[in-house]
């Protein structure tokens, strides 16, 4: 069996070692841009200079030798033909496989502002040569801006901060991290942050970059007239699935390649899993992009169980969800992060230095914001997926809550959630358009 | 693998699998010489009061761990020979992702400074864990879960039981 894998990061690297594990005779190649393994999620610590490229890496140092894995790093895909069964690469090389996965993840955006792909000290964070410009740039200049407060914005303009470089962060919303926290959880950031010289211009859009005689980035003009200068620009306002290759071939894409709960795309023996693909969500119960690092890893171990020939489905694709930590202050969040309508409530519990906000209908956990403290956030969250009633004298009680008000234990010794005891509805969510 | 089963009834809540716990992770291995108000001496294990009485919660090291799925640094791994997830400080980045996906609230950020995440390292390289060696009730005793999911009990040497470990709990 040749089993062919598009991409090196939480999806492809997954699938391999799953394949691997039950096929131990079979070839497995994995091709990809990247000519590193490096977590995306760390690449903010390059730019702050904590960490370097080789402390980047989230598998094993041996992965490729240890896994018997074929790794054509360098290159990427750039055409498929299904019928044939083969990958066209970059470089001009031809590969057949009998199941393929497509992982190639996604790109980082460029907004249609005036001059932005022409600054010449513009760059979007999502590679690892990205990390290494950006950090470049900033000790070529003294002010940043960051356009975009999301978590990849934020995260780059606390470590350009960390650097010393003066940061600007705009953002469209009202608010910083507008899709992972409340008002209040994001004011506290904000505050702090502001305390550390970081500047915010929320509510705000960039019109245009303006640049010197040699496309140098010398400032941001904004809309409401402000002007932000800066000799770099970091962009932060999202990303787009990899699929442009794909074009003309039977895989069914939307907003990213369409698969079934076996992580397969329309085509028999071609899967998708990670970013690049749009799955149904299990918190929503709706299809769409789940872009979050756990999610990929689980859809990669799938895919990888799939295409070794061993049926399984993708469970707990949940995807809103959320953690964080800025300021030496933890946050994380899950499900709804402000109550959508009056049939839900928020209970909300407040200390010196921590915040902790639940939302609940019908007696079941719909989404939490939890900063300071984020002990047993995780309780929280599979109460949330489990659709657990906890109405009456534990909903008294949800910020004290641990398991052992739930505990069950299996004869191997494993934890679970008794549904006699706890009966669990799957989490109906009617509208999703306040998350 | 290995696992420490829980005898919830038998709990008594007196926190020694606790103090081993913390001991055990300090140099000199001693309850006498812990410092009890250093918040890097937290213990990995928990006893929480539930519905019926105080219940152990350690963590499971789960045969598809949660935490491990969610770590995006490589710092927490499954390890296929010895069963037990394991955690490499120097790899975490404090993240939190694993504090987000553990269902039981047993892996936390640690220390003073609460940099890293924290998690039972099963007493690494020790034949018995401290907590079960130091529960009296016999509430914590260690098991084999072989592959097929077959549960054997795995008895303390006499030495190490001493009088504390009631024999029918060996013998059940």
């Amino acid at each position: 069996m040749r089993y062919l894998i598009l991409g090196a990061s939480a999806a492809g690297i997954n699938a391999a070692k799953t394949i691997r594990q039950l096929d131990g005779a079979g070839e497995i190649t994995l091709i990809s841009r990247d000519e590193q393994v490096y977590s995306r999620c760390m690449l903010h610590l390059l730019i702050s200079g904590e960490r370097s490229p080789e402390q980047a890496g989230f598998a094993e140092a041996d992965f490729f030798k240890r896994y018997k894995v074929c790794w054509l790093a360098g290159r990427e895909a750039i055409g498929l033909n299904t019928a044939d069964k083969k990958v066209k690469l970059s470089n001009g090389e031809e590969k057949r496989y009998d199941r393929l996965l497509i992982a190639t993840g996604a790109s980082s955006v460029l907004p249609p502002v005036e001059n932005l792909a022409r600054g010449k000290q513009v760059r979007g964070l999502h590679h690892l040569a990205d990390a290494q410009a950006i950090a470049r740039l900033a000790g070529e200049t003294d002010a940043a801006a960051v356009i975009g407060a999301g978590l990849v914005g934020m995260d780059a303009a606390y470590a350009l901060a960390r650097r010393g470089v003066k940061v600007s962060v705009i953002e469209a919303a009202g608010q910083l991290l507008p899709l992972q926290l409340d008002r209040r959880a994001a004011a506290k950031y904000e505050q702090l942050c502001r305390q550390r010289g970081m500047e915010f211009f929320c509510g705000e859009t960039v019109e245009s970059v303006l640049l010197d005689a040699r496309d140098n980035v010398r400032g941001l003009k904004l809309k409401s007239g402000k002007t932000v200068p800066c000799g770099m620009v970091v962009v932060a306002a999202g990303v787009r699935p990899n699929v442009e290759f794909l074009a003309g071939t039977p895989i069914e894409t939307g907003r990213g390649v369409k698969v079934d709960e076996f992580q397969e795309t329309a085509v028999t023996g071609v899967f998708a899993a990670g970013d690049v693909c749009e799955s149904r969500e299990t918190f929503t119960g709706r299809i769409m992009l789940t872009p979050v690092w756990p999610a990929a890893v689980k859809q990669g171990q799938a895919a990888g169980f799939n295409m070794a020939g061993v049926p399984k489905r993708m469970e707990d694709n949940f995807a809103f969800r959320n953690a964080m930590t800025f300021c030496g202050i933890p946050a994380v969040s899950f499900g709804f992060i402000n109550a959508p309508d009056a049939s839900y409530r928020e209970l909300i519990d407040e200390d010196a230095g921590v915040y902790k906000k639940v939302i609940l209908r019908d007696g079941r956990i719909k989404g939490a914001v939890l900063q300071g403290d984020i002990t047993g956030a995780g309780l929280l969250a599979a109460l949330c997926k489990e659709g657990i009633d906890i109405t009456g004298e534990q909903q008294e009680r949800i910020f004290e809550l641990t398991y052992a008000d739930f505990f069950a234990q299996k004869e191997d010794g494993a934890f679970y959630f008794d549904s006699k005891r706890f009966p669990s509805s799957y989490p109906q969510v009617t509208s999703i358009k306040a998350i | 693998m290995k696992r420490i089963f829980i005898n919830q009834e038998l709990c008594q809540g007196c926190r020694n699998c606790q103090l081993a716990c913390m001991a055990g992770h300090t140099a000199e291995q001693s309850v006498l010489y812990l410092d009890l108000e250093d918040p890097a001496n937290r213990a990995w294990n928990f006893i929480e009061a539930g519905p019926h009485g105080p219940a152990p919660i350690l963590c499971r090291h789960c045969d598809e761990p949660a935490c491990v799925i969610a770590c995006m640094s490589g710092a927490l791994t499954k390890n296929s020979a010895t069963g037990t997830v394991d955690q490499d400080p120097e790899k975490c980045a404090g993240c939190w992702m694993c504090v987000m996906s553990c269902p039981f609230g047993v892996i936390r950020p640690n220390g003073r400074e609460s940099k890293v995440a924290v998690k039972c390292d099963f007493c690494s390289g020790r034949p018995f864990p401290n907590c079960v060696e130091a529960c009296p009730t016999g509430a914590l005793t260690l098991i084999e879960v072989d592959a097929q999911g077959a549960v054997k009990k795995i008895c303390p040497p006499d030495s190490m039981a001493g009088e504390t470990a009631p024999e029918e709990v060996c013998n059940q």
